[in-house]
């Protein structure tokens, strides 16, 4: 049971990285590789202001806003710099090792003495007893589901729904005298700051901040989002932004099957392959409809 | 038709993700208390490991050893899981949530992020955790200022003995000033190695250069800028740095400067001397631990973490030559020699 417990957590977690990586690479068709740095930028911020003795859900909501400033910085690099998309990610995660070393002090702050979201007076009041084991769930999943939301209505916004035009039609927005590169600019921010969140609730769940933290962390927003968009296509009553919730706790429970069945070490190539399969699936079916056309 | 194949193939990859998934429920069972033959309860350990790495390697197989010398004995009375996380701390820590839904009755941490996750994923239950090869349990927050164990959790620590180091090195190379040390910036271990060893150079009139890199590619580079701007250059146990120690060497060896390692292996491959750690003597010293904590003679709770009893120097002969480098007798009568 607890085994379970543990993956929805970790699921969760990384299903709010996922919704960052879904409004880069499925809205803005923008491969952005910034997450790599500004997953651990997140938990940086977090370690950082929990030891100086910030509360650690205002270190939430300031993992956030440092993790929307690197992907404002990101969008200015490709849209004002006129640098490619893919390498103005690079240049950001590349910074960001700096960054987040510096913001850190060192490469690994353990926060065990410290109070985060998911030790504290509060929750152990809110929580007595055995419902103890699924304090850390729940919160998670409030988590979870706020920032999900916030983002649906974001969406439904008229900012938001430029926010979407601009990946499928930028001429759209141009058309509708607004500037499509400072669209893309909102829409990395909004990313990034997801993925620092996340960034931050992993490091205060794990209570440890690690500098390698960070290293894949694309590719698992990446996975998340494809396992989540190609499973659940059909059941056109979610929504995609639940999708991606999905497909990142489908993600972890492959690990966790992975690290009971397999070694670890394998674990890379098992994912390269589930992706792969997945892929073929669902440009298989794209490529079908194209033929009726 | 392919459409419809297609679509097949969709609920054919959903239904086995849900194989997968009740699979994966299934399959955490609860606590045996499995006996062996002769009745004698059988002790489980999970050992969860940071990385591939000999080092670390050498940790594990000590720590078999070690419980072995104590009578734990894998196949008679001890059952043995190892995990390996790949140096990622997403998956040492589900390593560690596994072992601890699987009841065992110990874990084993190599490595600090390892031992990390396994505290913090043990914490609320009574399972043990007991570590090694951390190098500053007090700065990773497992143990206090007086070497008292955080909770149920303790082991050892693999703190380079670095007094004995610069002093060996005065005694090899009594004419050199500058000691280069390579190191990545993202091993917190290392940063608190080079900071003793700048506490201590000036006792012993050296100064201490650094070149600090990210990652693997970068290690020729900042090897080669180093080399030319030292006398000799000094190894921690830094993972990367270690790794690509044949790419370090060869880089001395043009310049003409001998590298001290940091444990018996970097001797092997190459290094002149190493007053240095014994990583199966460390293991072994955490195994013993161990079976006091397993056969419940001490709690985790109530050992302080332990430093390996004395460092050992180790010389390669065959590098020394090389160099035209001559050990002094008193040196070569205490080393255990490479060739």
């Amino acid at each position: 049971m607890s085994l379970i417990i543990t993956t929805m957590e970790q699921g969760l977690i990384y299903g709010i990285l996922a919704l960052g990586v879904y409004i880069t690479y499925k809205i803005l068709d923008f491969p952005d590789l910034t997450v790599d740095g500004s997953f651990p930028l997140g938990g940086a911020v977090g370690a950082a202001l929990i030891t100086k003795g910030m509360s650690p859900f205002l270190a939430l909501l300031l993992a956030f806003l440092a993790g929307a400033l690197a992907g404002m910085l990101t969008g200015l690099i490709h849209v004002k710099g006129k640098v490619r998309d893919l390498l103005a990610g690079i240049i950001m995660m590349t910074a960001l090792w700096t960054v987040n070393l510096r913001i850190a002090g060192t490469s690994n702050v353990p926060l065990f003495s410290q109070k985060t979201i998911f030790k504290n007076d509060l929750i152990d009041r809110m929580f007595p007893g055995t419902l103890r084991n699924y304090a850390t769930l729940a919160l998670i999943f409030v988590i979870a589901v706020g920032a999900k939301l916030l983002l649906d209505l974001y969406l439904g916004t008229k900012s938001g729904f430029l926010l979407r035009a601009a990946g499928d039609n930028d001429k759209l927005v141009t058309s509708l005298a607004k500037d499509a590169g400072n669209v893309k600019i909102i829409g990395l921010a909004i990313a990034n700051g997801l993925v620092a969140l996340a960034g931050c609730v992993f490091c205060q769940e794990e209570r440890v901040f690690e500098i390698s933290m960070g290293t894949g962390a694309m590719v698992i927003g990446l996975a998340s989002v494809i396992i989540g968009t190609s499973l659940f296509r059909k059941l056109s009553f979610l929504k995609t932004t639940t999708t991606v919730f999905f497909g990142a706790v489908i993600y972890k429970l492959c690990v966790g099957i992975a690290i009971k069945n397999f070694e670890p070490r394998d674990m890379k190539l098992i994912t390269a392959v589930l992706f792969l399969v997945i892929l073929l699936i669902s440009t298989e079916r794209k490529r079908k409809v194209k033929g009726n056309a | 038709m392919m459409r419809r194949m297609s679509k097949k193939v969709g609920k054919l990859t959903g239904s086995l993700a849900a194989v997968l998934a009740i699979a994966a429920i299934t399959g955490c069972g609860s606590k045996q208390e499995a006996k062996n033959e002769q009745g004698e309860q059988i002790y489980r350990i999970g050992i969860s490991q940071f990385a591939e790495h000999a080092s670390l390697d050498n940790c594990r197989e000590g720590f078999l050893e070690g419980l072995k010398e104590e009578g734990l004995e894998e196949g008679k009375n001890l059952k043995i899981e190892v995990k390996n996380a790949a140096a990622d701390m997403g998956t040492a820590s589900q390593i560690a949530d596994r072992f601890v839904a699987d009841q065992m009755d110990l874990i084993c941490a190599i490595a600090t992020p390892s031992a990390q996750t396994a505290f913090n994923a043990a914490m609320d239950t009574e399972i043990p955790v007991i570590y090694t090869a951390v190098t500053d349990p007090e700065t990773a927050e497992l143990a206090g200022k007086d070497k008292k164990p955080a909770g149920e959790v303790t082991g050892t620590s693999d703190r380079l003995p670095i007094k004995d180091q610069l002093e060996m090195i005065r005694q090899i190379l009594p004419e050199a000033k500058k000691i280069g040390i390579l190191y990545t910036t993202s091993e917190v271990n290392s940063l608190s190695a080079i900071r003793v060893y700048e506490n201590y150079a000036e006792d012993y009139g050296f100064e201490i250069v650094t070149a600090g890199v990210s990652n693997t590619s970068e290690i020729a580079m900042a090897a080669e800028a180093l080399v030319g701007k030292v006398d000799c250059l000094t190894n921690l146990t830094d993972n990367t740095v270690v790794n690509s120690l044949p790419t370090i060497l060869e880089r001395a060896k043009e310049a003409e400067i001998p590298v001290f390692g940091s444990e018996i292996e970097q001797v092997k491959l190459g290094c002149l001397a190493a007053e240095g750690l014994d990583y199966v003597e460390l293991g072994k010293q955490t195994g013993k631990m161990a079976a006091k904590i397993l056969t419940g003679e001490a709690k985790a709770s109530e050992l302080e973490y332990e430093e390996i009893s004395g460092g050992n120097l180790y010389l390669n002969t065959a590098v020394a030559e090389q160099l035209g480098i001559s050990f002094g007798e008193e040196l070569l009568e205490n080393a255990e020699i490479c060739e």
